[in-house]
This record gives C-alpha cells, sequence and structure tokens, in this order.
C-alpha cells in the first residue's frame, strides 16, 4: 500500500482507498487525522508550533508549520472537497515533553491548548486523543477504512472506526 | 557489564577524521593563512570541490550571486564557512547510517546534526553573540558519540527504558553502560585531535552547567539541541527524556517567542542543509 508521508510542518489530503497517510516522530508537535467516513476523504498534518504570530512570513510560506494556520488551511480544503463537518472524526496525538517542568520547552502544551481551542470554537470532538508524556509518536491513518494507529517505542494502538455513531 | 574496554574499542577503531578537515579547522588557527594554500588544498579533489560550490551557492551560507569557483567562495564566505562547509561534506557520511539500538533510520542523525548546527546559529545570532568559534561544527558533531554507543544501546534498551525512570537519558547511559553519548563523542574527537571548542560542546550538551569553559559553545549546542528533540528533530527513543538546563536560558534571557521563532527559522534551513548533504 502506498504510503504518503507528510513531513513535519506540511498536511495532505486523500480520497486514494489505497493511501496510508503517516507521520513520524512527533514530539511536542502535534499530528491531527481527520476522517469523513461517508465520503471517505482523509486528511492529516503535523503542525510543530502553536501560533503563527512568532513569525508571520513563515505563516504565509508554509502554514502547516503552525496549529492554528494549518488546521485552517487543512479544513477548509477538506469542505472544499465534500467533507462534512458533523461527520469528521477527529484522532490527535503528539504534544509531548522532554522531562523537565520548566516551561520555555512546554512547546507541547503550548500546541495542544491552540489546537483544543479551535476544535472546541467549530464544535468539533476528538474522538482518538493519544498526548502528553516523554515519548515521540509516529501516526498512520488508513484512507481506506479509517484506521489510525499510533505508534510508540515498539508499541502500536490501533483505533477502528466506531461501528455506528 | 563492562562495555567501558569495548567502548574504547569502538573508539579506536573508528575512521580518522578526514585529514583534510583537520589542516583545514588548523588553519583556521593560523590568522596567516590565505585564500591560495586552502584553494590548492580543496582543489585536488575535484568532487569535494563541486560539493563546495553547491553548498557555497545555497541560501544557508548566504551567497548571493552565484559562486563559480573556489576563490570566488572563499572570498565571498570567508575561509571559516569555507572550512564548515568542507567539515560538514566530508563528515557527513560518516552520520548517515541508521542507529537500531536508538531506534533512529538513516538520515535521523544527520538530520538532528544538521539542526543543532544551524539552530546553535540562529540563537547565537538573536542573543546578539557574534563569531562564537566553531559553534556551527560543534552543532553538527555534537552527537558523534551515539554512533559509537549504539550496539550497546541495543543490548541494555529494557533497562535504559524501564519506566519507573525518571533520570535523563544520558545519566541513564552512564548508569548502565558506564558512559554517556556526551562523553563517548568528546573523546572520540579528543582522538581526532580537532579544536577544543568542539569537543567541549560534544562532553557538555547534556550538563552545560558544570562547562568549565567555552560557556557560549555549550550553552547555544544545549538549548539547540533541547529544541531539537521538542520538535522530534531526529528523536529516536532518548529523544524527550532529556533535560533542559535552566541556568542555560536564565542566564540568557530567553522567552518562549525566541525559542519558537528560532525553530521556525531553523527548519527550512535544515531541508536546504541536508539535502545538499545527502
Amino acid at each position: 500500500m502506498p504510503y504518503r508521508i507528510i513531513d513535519i510542518a506540511d498536511l495532505k489530503i486523500s480520497n486514494r482507498p489505497g493511501d496510508i497517510l503517516v507521520t513520524y516522530s512527533l514530539g511536542s508537535c502535534v499530528g491531527v487525522a481527520v476522517y469523513d467516513p461517508v465520503v471517505r476523504i482523509g486528511g492529516m498534518i503535523h503542525c510543530m508550533l502553536p501560533l503563527s504570530k512568532v513569525d508571520r512570513n513563515k505563516a504565509q510560506e508554509r502554514p502547516a508549520m503552525f496549529v492554528d494556520t494549518g488546521m485552517q488551511l487543512m479544513l477548509s480544503q477538506l469542505f472544499e472537497s465534500g467533507v462534512r463537518k458533523a461527520r469528521l472524526k477527529i484522532a490527535v496525538a503528539g504534544g509531548a515533553h522532554i522531562l523537565n517542568d520548566d516551561n520555555l520547552f512546554k512547546i507541547g502544551e503550548r500546541n495542544f491548548t491552540v489546537l483544543r481551542k479551535i476544535l472546541w470554537k467549530n464544535s468539533m470532538l476528538m474522538n482518538v486523543q493519544d498526548v502528553g508524556g516523554d515519548i515521540s509518536r509516529t501516526i498512520r491513518l488508513h484512507v481506506g477504512t479509517g484506521r489510525f494507529t499510533v505508534k510508540s517505542q515498539g508499541t502500536e494502538v490501533h483505533y477502528e472506526l466506531p461501528q455506528k455513531d | 557489564m563492562n562495555y567501558l574496554k569495548k567502548i574504547e574499542r569502538r573508539i579506536q577503531e573508528f575512521p580518522e577524521m578526514p585529514a583534510m578537515c583537520r589542516t583545514l579547522l588548523q588553519s583556521l588557527e593560523d590568522p596567516d593563512v590565505d585564500f591560495k594554500q586552502l584553494e590548492e588544498q580543496i582543489q585536488y579533489d575535484p568532487g569535494l570541490t563541486s560539493n563546495v560550490l553547491r553548498l557555497a551557492n545555497s541560501a544557508y551560507f548566504g551567497a548571493t550571486g552565484t559562486v563559480s569557483s573556489l576563490r570566488v567562495a572563499l572570498m565571498r564566505l570567508g575561509t571559516r564557512r569555507v572550512s564548515e562547509v568542507v567539515t560538514a561534506i566530508l563528515v557527513s557520511p560518516m552520520m548517515l547510517r541508521s542507529l537500531s539500538g536508538y531506534d533512529l533510520r538513516s538520515q535521523d542523525l544527520l538530520e538532528h546534526s544538521v539542526w543543532v548546527a544551524v539552530a546553535s546559529e540562529e540563537l547565537a545570532r538573536l542573543m546578539g553573540y557574534r563569531d562564537v568559534k566553531m559553534l556551527f561544527t560543534a552543532g553538527l558533531l555534537h552527537d558523534m558519540g551515539k554512533i559509537i554507543l549504539d550496539p550497546f544501546v541495543r543490548e541494555q534498551r529494557d533497562q535504559l527504558l524501564q519506566e519507573q525512570l525518571t533520570e535523563s537519558f544520558d545519566r541513564r547511559e552512564q548508569d548502565f553502560i558506564g558512559m554517556s553519548h556526551a562523553q563517548a563523542g568528546a573523546n572520540l574527537l579528543a582522538k581526532w585531535n580537532i579544536p577544543e571548542e568542539i569537543t567541549a560542546a560534544a562532553k557538555w550538551h547534556h550538563d552545560p552547567e558544570s562547562a568549565p569553559e567555552y560557556p557560549e559553545q555549550v550553552n547555544m549546542v544545549h538549548l539547540a539541541d533541547i529544541l531539537g528533540y521538542s520538535e522530534g528533530i531526529g528523536a529516536g527513543i532518548d529523544g524527550m527524556k532529556y533535560r533542559a538546563s535552566a541556568v542555560a536560558h536564565k542566564r540568557l534571557g530567553l522567552k518562549k517567542s525566541d525559542i519558537e521563532y528560532v525553530a521556525s527559522l531553523t527548519l527550512d534551513k535544515m531541508n536546504e542543509l541536508e539535502s545538499l548533504l545527502t
């Protein structure tokens, strides 16, 4: 099956049932996978920083670097291709932190906070949430089935699409 | 479980530093070195020459026009930049290997190292430190010790990842293997006999407060390293299991927005350099 890799600060959407969207090594970055089981379209984004105001130029060039501009772009692309908000399944992973309690490097927590606010404002719910801790994660979304997996330190957890909503 | 002898043997058996790198780095210490000598040394190797020109023309190294000859590259970038470029070209093949103990894919170590080299320079610039000697190369070579320790990390993996452990990963290496990758890297670089700033940054990059010398190099490399791991750049099983030194950033007065700004600048530059080096 063709893997389609989402690099850091990048996003992809797909409607090809054979595709597996994958993003590797989410540390404090957040990875968001969204899926509409009716039209079978999925999207994935790998954001490294919370807010675009830290570097407006970069946000123009690479909106997916930031949670705010990236989510906005991905959602508008998905809605344009026929995805409906009410049907979206949303899985979120990453947002980890290094061992310190120190505030300076709590980028993961800030990423997740901004993401949660954006979802909340749009009345969207997270179906899967695997965030925090001091581990890095790799996530996959199978476009044909909506299956979502999180792999970390050799263990993989599968989340199947809920059968009926 | 005595790995120390084995570690020592791996360091002894590791390839020497390419002779050209050492000559160039040493020539930097000599204020009288002239362009012509450097040019002669590099142009013996046509592959190296063309690679130097490709990097000299990259956005990262700041050549605005087209650099078409070594002479122009040396004049426009200066001998310091050219020697950094040559070192990066000659050393990066050594880093392009997967390290299964640390769970790093073949590009991961180089990617992380390039991130640290670039982010160290960006941090130094933002904080107003001018001309921190050897900073780029110190960042690039800070994790060479992982290549040395990898087989032992693989053997001790279950121990190193026990859930109840709260020590940072370099301490765990010290406890279960007998040496941290920071120390192993410093030992390798000492054998390579390259400038002390570089060895010091490797040795103290997880414990910057204890560094007796070269605080600027050590602190910048430390913060760039932690920032890289935070962003998951080349992070393996150890990736998030480190601590940021409070002293390093409190003394430097860095803010959250500074850290995030440096991260946003570093990503594209890292991608550019990495693609030129592979």
